[in-house]
């Protein structure tokens, strides 16, 4: 168990979910899964969709979000030297009850890009597969939060997990992920990585003549997520995609665009750590989007979701939706 | 740790100080709009940072053989120099030169805020002003700077108003702000030819003439080390480039990223005031300082400089536009730092101020995103240093064995 001095408590509780559960939520494997039913994808496949841990848990990261704002704005204090025992203890939390209440209230609404984007790359005439239960957690955060030698260990289960079934591509959505199967693992233990494209690549790629336009005219602006714009260059890739859907009006805020994207606040486990203060940015982040007037603000990140629809929510921002760019492109399609 | 849990207190009470987030968004809004002027105007800067980064890359490693021939040049032109190793050093270097019941006028310098020199020499007897307005306000107020190039850029004008208002005994509406100005010229006026001493810091040295540049748009800078009959002058290492040229390049890219088409003044000194026109005879303080001692601060930069990626935390040319780029750093402003702010503000902590734990709080408090990256006119890696740096704190404590 990770337990170290320098380490702030919110942080000690996911990099030990990581580790010991393989989800940053710690809830129990295979729950994450359950959104892929029905879509028929196999197991077994050279190029598998890695749908990774934000969309599938993103009804107990809510959750859990929920709580640890409120006790945060409750005064209770967070000393850095608690552990993960003594954190869920002094947040009063009880992981397990409080998934099964989302799972009981068939919460995973939330999981709708990851059937959007399934269903646009079958669309796009892809053939691919989706371990579910088997899919590991990428690890990532316990780089960014400094426990490197728990990443190279972890990092090396994660491609042992994945070479040794014969997966040769990987098509990922969540771009934390996407960089850290492409990048940062490889670079954690040398060797040849994997091939890994982020769903944006993909779409383009594939895209060819086929038709998109949106049911009804509305203006959207586009928020870039830090990974996807800094860490993966991929700023022109989805304008081009929305630029090519009828009926869609592409705004931009002053300044904040592209490479120069303001971070929602919610970036690499400071949520954990800065609960209000995150709350506070993901406001500031809301309003320069909602500022450029706009109908859809679309992203592609769930972390990036989840802190915009808190702060249009602040902002009583009413009617302007936070989607990501796969609910758009699928409605575009008719998928 | 109770540490961390009074600095969350402290950044979460100004995250919800509305003042603050006032004067920031004002100054946020301003600066973006002021950098994009200077860098369309002139945009050979550009190509020019490249050449400064590509300069600091090369030489970063020897700062001492910089620092030596820096002395060397500054003697030979009849000053002094020093290398300090430590705070103390230098805080012991210029307590001597200094003594006490001294008036001292000093320009805005954020390496002397890293050895907590005004402190220092208050504590021994002197009376010690700084003259930048932004400081001047900051010390009259007993606060601390929350900006590197703008000290009291989290104090709206009321305030300002409100409190010269108290000083002079006289009402001061916050809407004039040229009266608020002219007030503290006039309070400062005769300080500067009254005083013993004057003390500054550098934007950039270099070496072979022991050169220092100063970049400022006040004029306290050249009154402060031009009226007095001393000046002394503190440098932390970094600042060290090998030739004129190469210090020049660096003051034109740190204006510019500083948002400054042209400064109004930068000031080139390398030696002590002097005359030969009575009988070619050399007579030094002629109207300017006699004296002239420049000590260059260690303080862990030559230890920094063997970490092969927290030493991009010395290419820093100090031009203050990663914080406006932070968006932590907006609604908290300096208080999400320690002697020096934001991510890079982290870096610094652990290996100048040697403070572990205050370093973690500040390398937590980092969102990694990497906006401050993409306008550092350096490409200095925050991100990169920030995991670096929590890495290196974690496993320096795996070590540790339990008490």
């Amino acid at each position: 168990m990770a337990n170290k001095k320098f380490l702030p408590p919110g942080l000690t509780y996911l990099a030990d979910n990581i580790i010991s559960r393989n989800n940053l939520l710690g809830a129990s494997r295979g729950a994450g899964a359950k959104w892929a039913k029905g879509l028929n994808l196999p197991k077994e496949s050279e190029t598998i969709f890695f749908a990774g841990c934000g969309y599938q848990y993103t009804g107990e990261l809510n959750s859990l979000m929920s709580l640890i704002r409120k006790i945060d704005k409750g005064g209770i204090s967070t000393e850095m030297t608690m552990n993960l025992a003594n954190f869920q203890k002094k947040l009063g939390l009880d992981v397990g009850g409080l998934y099964s209440k989302v799972m009981s209230r068939g919460g995973d609404a939330e999981a709708q890009p990851l059937r959007d984007a399934v269903n646009v790359l079958k669309k796009l005439g892809l053939e691919f597969g989706y371990l579910a239960e088997d899919e590991p957690c990428c690890g990532g955060l316990l780089h960014y939060i400094g426990m490197q030698k728990e990443f190279n260990a972890h990092s090396r289960e994660v491609y042992g997990s994945l070479k040794p079934r014969g997966v040769k591509r990987i098509i990922s959505i969540i771009p934390s992920c996407t960089n850290t199967l492409r990048n940062l693992i490889p670079g954690s233990i040398g060797g040849e990585g994997l091939e890994v494209k982020h769903f944006t690549e993909v779409v383009l790629e594939n895209i060819g003549s086929i038709e998109m336009r949106f049911p009804r005219k509305v203006r959207l602006a586009y928020h870039d997520p830090c990974q996807l714009a800094r860490n993966l260059g991929l700023v022109d890739e989805p304008r081009q995609i929305l630029g090519a859907i009828e009926n869609l009006e592409l705004v931009e805020p002053e300044w904040t665009t592209g490479d120069c994207t303001t971070c929602c606040g919610g970036g690499g486990g400071f949520e954990a750590v800065f609960p209000e203060l995150s709350e506070i940015l993901a406001t500031n982040r809301a309003r320069e989007l909602v500022e450029a007037g706009v109908d859809i603000i679309v992203t592609q990140c769930p972390g990036c979701v989840m802190q915009l629809k808190s702060g249009v929510k602040e902002l009583n921002a009413k009617g302007i939706e936070v989607l990501d760019l796969a609910q758009i492109v699928a409605t575009a399609m008719g998928v | 740790m109770a540490g961390f849990t009074d600095y969350k207190k402290t950044i979460m009470d100004a995250a919800h100080n509305d003042r603050i987030r006032l004067a920031l968004s004002r100054a946020i809004a301003s600066y973006r709009s002021n950098r994009n002027t200077a860098l369309e105007k002139f945009p050979h800067t550009i190509k020019m940072a490249e050449e400064v980064l590509e300069m600091k890359v090369r030489t970063i490693g020897d700062m001492e053989g910089l620092a030596q021939e820096a002395i060397e040049a500054i003697e030979s032109n009849k000053g002094h120099g020093y290398i300090a190793r430590t705070a103390e050093d230098a805080l012991k270097i210029i307590g001597d030169l200094v003594g006490k019941d001294k008036l001292i006028v000093k320009g805005k310098s954020m390496t002397s805020e890293e050895i907590e020199l005004r402190q220092h020499l208050e504590k021994m007897g002197n009376e010690v002003f700084e003259t930048d307005l932004g400081e001047y306000i900051i010390q009259q107020l007993d606060s601390k700077p929350m900006h590197i190039l703008s000290p009291a850029i989290h104090v709206p004008k009321e305030d300002v108003a409100e409190l010269f208002s108290k000083i002079t005994g006289k009402e001061m509406p916050p809407e004039d702000i040229e009266n608020m100005v002219a007030t503290a010229r006039e309070l400062l006026r005769d300080k500067f030819f009254k005083a013993d001493i004057g003390i500054s810091g550098a934007n950039v040295v270099a070496a072979e003439t022991g050169t220092l540049f100063m970049i400022e748009n006040e004029g306290n800078i050249r009154l402060s080390t031009g009226a007095p009959p001393v000046h002394i002058a503190l440098v932390g290492m970094e600042k060290l480039v090998p030739t004129l040229g190469d210090a020049y390049k660096v003051a034109e890219v740190t204006w510019r990223y500083a948002n400054y088409t042209v400064p109004s003044y930068v000031s080139m000194v390398s030696g002590p005031s002097k005359t030969g026109d009575i009988e070619k005879v050399i007579t030094y303080g002629a109207h300017g300082p006699k004296e002239f001692h420049v000590i260059f601060l260690d303080d862990g930069r030559t230890e920094l400089a063997k970490d092969p990626v927290l030493r991009q935390a010395l290419y820093c040319l100090r031009c203050g536009g990663c914080l406006y780029e932070c968006p932590v750093f907006a609604v908290t402003a300096g208080h999400f730092g320690d002697k020096y702010f934001t991510g890079i503000g982290a870096v610094w902590a652990a290996k100048v101020s040697g403070d572990p734990e205050k370093a973690a709080s500040l390398a937590y408090t980092c969102l990694t995103c990497g906006r401050c990256k993409v306008k550092c006119p350096m490409e200095i890696d925050v991100p990169q240093m920030i995991i670096e740096l929590r890495r290196s704190l974690l496993e320096d404590d795996d070590t540790e064995k339990p008490a």
